[in-house]
């Protein structure tokens, strides 16, 4: 990732073609969702990609930005809430799920969409991610899976496979990596589902039913680290192994979710919903409770 | 420090003792409230088992006066024996001419030097009265001696025997009548008893001397008074982890909060309780959490963040003994430097620190204010001291307003672009949060721009820091100056202590301005950081000796007026696991002098 320059905006138009698809663009709406400040990841991160079905399915929902906010935990994908339009808090490293749940349950009106990378979530901040779940507290957790450390440019991360070889492992990863869908369902998030960055037409519908749904969703995106993994989440190495969920998928039934999720296949969509009392519920009764 | 028992003082020391189980807490309770609703003031501190409840000795150490007392006094008037054992670890507290209330007929056959009564030194007096066999006529137990105890106590010191009977209903008005009913009635038979058979000779008179009945005061700890603090200051989200000596501030909002539509969530660390609430103070509502050293230890990169990207929160640390898990249940004020400096980097907050109860309830409704007005974490320091001792408080008469007014800076929506971290004369941008329209941005802590950018160039983080410092620069202006005790001009001593040890450093120039001719005056700050700096130097300009009285061991304080005044100061400081003795101040200045 460049911490030096961004890249600007100034290039002349080439052809008309380019310029349709601006004013396409300009007419979606996604740009009301874009900053000024223009993404500083390298060429090629799944990032981008990611970043731009989650545009899409919250420019469908027509959430407002001065109703959203963003939370990241530190690595690259913490950069995110400095691109969008909206309120955005730049956590500490690990602790972005405590804090995004703080700001939904001082202000259940506000959207929230906590993002972080694997480091981020499953090794620093591996402990809040039950209890979050537990809480089922209405936010959205986007886990940006690209089974290395990015920012601090290349070590092993707690979904990185055994015996690769990263920086703080030259001869090989010892540990087994975690897998964050069976975690998420073994927990029992009330939503969990898998997409990839690579796969726009996929991740956007996922994107949106999880921001629809109602209490804790929880989205692993595998997303490739061009930069510093070479090996093993590349997009080469997805191109084959990565089929969506079948027709006649049943995602109420956990045991069915754990089965897809543990399989060698690396399947996508939503794994498992739930519609189950929500943190703010539980509030609602508790104020009940406590007044009478 | 022996309590006067003089009847122009009317200010004694009774300490209740029992093994637990045995009700010397419950009698306390009532013996307060009952002192209360005649109109003396009472401070509290009852300690008991720190480790598994029902086994070691309780005891209920309550100080009653005329005049709002200053610490608890660490000499015992009138020692309240409920069992033998225990009793006699106690009498050592005892003054010279202090009054033993025992039972004249204990359960069992003691040797003589296993009965408290057998302890009793000369010019001691024991009140001898069957305790036991009264509560088993009152109550059909022996349960009750503690309440027969009362009786006793009634009579000979004169308290009003109404005044109990009406705290025996309240301390019980949960419970059945005939129960309340039943403690009325070997209250009675104590009192009754001591009428008939004790010939009194010892000088404490309360009788005919009451202050009127009050109905308006309330007898609360240092953590009620904060938690009340929280739900006046309309918290909107407490987040916590429990641990001692905090944990009740969270039981009461967990039962209060939600009643005015606030929440609280209990955490899995208390890493993630700051999170919440730092989220919670993002999101523009009052955001809280409480805890003791170990948890602050844990929350320090958090709260850095909240310094670095100046969100609004208030962390109340009841401080306990440490280092690490050190003294769960002791007093020690040595958490100073952890909330001052407890940062990577040169983190500015501010550190706030209450001397009694009421200032617990003041000083932490006004924390959340200075939180919002000036856009940075506030720490509340208490300890283990302040939050479990009780004192009798007049809401009313507690206000907040003492401590200033500090207004919170919105943004407004305009024409220009928003800048959150805008440049500003006081340091304090106007801020925005999540639902106010056109006024997004992110916040991070990273260092940034202005318009809330990661930067790092070194002119900007300069005047970054700059802007943070001028936000603390202009509390220690606007914060009323440290309360100034004492007469004008030079002065032989000064006395400066802070937070729980505020009371022994006025007591102490209260007692040696009574046995000395020298000039003795005191400085106690309630801002502990940032330092009014001014007002230090200018009072340790008209001291000839300073000291600075605390308890912990390295004179965390001290070492501050060091620093701010160039001179040695004398250190008074301990980590002796009780609050500081007046008596070891009063020493130590007479030695200067
Ligand atoms: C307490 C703490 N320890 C270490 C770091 C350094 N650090 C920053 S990001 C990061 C890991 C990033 O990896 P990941 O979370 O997977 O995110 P990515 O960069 O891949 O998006 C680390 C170790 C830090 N910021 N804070
Ligand atoms: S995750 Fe990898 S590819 Fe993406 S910005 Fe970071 S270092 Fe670059």
């Amino acid at each position: 990732m460049s911490e030096t320059s961004s890249p600007t905006n100034e290039a002349p138009l080439l052809d008309t073609g380019v310029e349709r698809d601006l004013q396409n663009v300009q007419e979606s709406g996604l740009l009301d969702y874009r900053s000024e400040s223009l993404p500083t990841w390298c060429p090629g991160c799944g990032y981008y990609g990611i970043t731009h079905a989650m545009t899409e399915a919250i420019n469908e929902l027509d959430i407002e930005p001065h109703n959203l906010v963003f939370v990241s935990g530190i690595g690259c994908a913490g950069r995110y809430p400095f691109f969008m339009n909206a309120y955005g808090l730049h956590a500490i490293h690990g602790r972005a799920v405590p804090m995004g749940a703080g700001v939904k349950i001082a202000n259940p009106d506000l959207s929230v969409i906590v993002v972080g990378g694997d480091g981020d979530g499953l090794g620093i901040g591996g402990g809040h991610l039950s209890h979050a779940i537990r809480r089922n507290v209405d936010i959205t957790y986007i886990l940006f899976d690209n089974g290395i450390y990015g920012l601090t440019k290349g070590q092993t991360s707690p979904t990185t496979p055994q015996e690769q070889i990263t920086g703080t492992h030259p001869y090989g990863n010892p540990d087994m990596p975690l897998d964050a869908v069976t975690l998420g369902i073994s927990y029992r998030a009330s939503f969990v589902a898998r997409g990839y960055a690579g796969q726009q037409h996929d991740l956007t519908p996922i994107m949106r039913r999880a921001f629809a749904h109602k209490g804790f969703s929880f989205v692993v995106v595998y997303t490739p680290c061009v930069t510093f993994d070479k090996v093993n989440i590349t997009y080469e190495n997805m191109r084959g192994n990565w089929k969506p969920l079948p027709d006649d998928y049943d995602d109420g039934n956990i045991l069915e979710a754990m089965k897809y999720a543990m399989d060698d296949t690396l399947w996508h969509g939503v794994f498992y919903e739930e519609q189950r009392p929500t943190f703010h519920d539980h509030e609602r009764e508790t104020a009940e409770k406590a007044r009478s | 420090m022996s309590v006067k028992t003089d009847n122009a003082s009317r200010d004694v020391v009774i300490a209740v003792c029992g093994a637990a189980g045995d009700g010397s807490i419950a009698a306390g309770q009532i013996l307060n409230m009952a002192a209360t609703t005649m109109g003396y003031h009472v401070m509290n501190f009852d300690s008991f088992p720190a480790e598994i409840r029902g086994f070691g000795k309780s005891v209920a150490h309550s100080r009653i006066s005329r005049d709002k007392a200053l610490t608890p006094g660490t000499m015992v008037n009138c020692l309240v024996a409920l069992d033998d054992p225990h009793s006699i670890t106690e009498l050592h507290s005892l003054t010279q001419d202090g009054v033993v209330i025992y039972d004249s007929k204990p359960a069992d056959y003691h040797e003589e030097d296993q009965a408290v009564a057998g302890w009793i030194q000369p010019g001691m007096i024991g009140y001898g009265a069957p305790l036991r066999d009264l509560s088993a006529q009152a109550t059909k137990s022996s349960k009750s001696r503690n309440i027969v105890a009362l009786g006793v106590i009634s009579y000979v010191f004169g308290f009003e025997p109404g005044a109990f009977h009406e705290a025996i209903h309240r301390r019980w008005s949960g419970k059945s009548e005939s129960l309340r009913e039943m403690n009325v009635e070997a209250f009675n038979l104590g009192y009754e008893y001591a009428e008939a058979n004790i010939d009194k000779v010892d000088p404490i008179d309360f009788k005919n001397i009451t202050e009127g009945h009050v109905t308006d005061a309330n007898i609360v700890s240092g953590n009620e008074a904060a938690a009340k603090a929280c739900l006046d200051a309309n918290l909107r989200l407490y987040v916590g982890y429990p641990i001692t000596p905090a944990t009740k501030i969270m039981e009461i909002l967990a039962k209060q909060l939600p009643k005015q539509g606030g929440v609280v969530v209990q955490s899995e660390d208390e890493i993630s309780a700051i999170c919440h609430v730092i989220g919670g103070g993002f999101a523009g509502k009052r955001s809280c959490t409480a805890t003791s050293g170990p948890g602050v230890c844990l929350m320090t990169e958090a709260l850095n963040l909240a310094v670095m990207a100046e969100v609004p929160c208030v962390l109340i640390n009841a401080q306990r003994g440490g280092p690490s898990t050190g003294l769960p249940t002791k007093t020690e004020q040595s958490d100073l430097n952890l909330a001052i400096y407890g940062a990577s980097g040169e983190s500015p907050r501010a550190v706030l620190a209450p001397a009694n109860v009421g200032e617990c309830y003041q000083i932490t409704r006004k924390a959340f204010e200075v939180a919002d007005g000036f856009q940075t974490p506030v720490i509340v320091l208490m300890d283990f001291f302040l939050s479990n001792r009780m004192e009798d408080v007049r809401w009313q008469a507690e206000d907040p307003g003492t401590w200033g007014t500090y207004e919170d800076v919105l943004a407004e929506p305009s024409e220009e672009e928003y800048k959150r971290f805008a440049f500003t004369e006081s340091g304090i941008s106007p801020r925005s949060y999540p639902g106010m329209q056109d006024l997004q941005h992110p916040i991070t802590g990273l260092e940034h721009t202005e318009d809330s950018l990661p930067a790092y160039s070194g002119e900007n983080h300069t005047r970054m820091m700059a802007k943070r410092q001028r936000k603390l620069d202009k509390l220690a202006r606007e914060w009323p100056g440290p309360e100034v005790v004492g007469p004008e001009g030079d002065l032989d001593v000064g006395i400066i202590s802070w937070g729980s040890t505020v009371g022994a450093g006025k007591n102490a120039i209260k007692q040696l301005q009574a046995k000395t001719d020298a000039r003795i005056g005191g400085l106690f700050p309630r801002l502990v950081w940032p330092l009014q700096t001014d007002a230090i130097t200018e009072f340790a300009g008209r001291c000839e000796h300073l000291v600075v009285a605390e308890t912990n061991y390295t004179g965390q304080f001290a070492n501050l007026v060091q620093q701010v005044t160039l001179r040695e100061v004398t250190r008074v400081a301990e980590a002796a696991a009780r609050p500081l003795p007046t008596q070891i101040i009063v020493d130590r200045v007479q030695d200067l002098l």
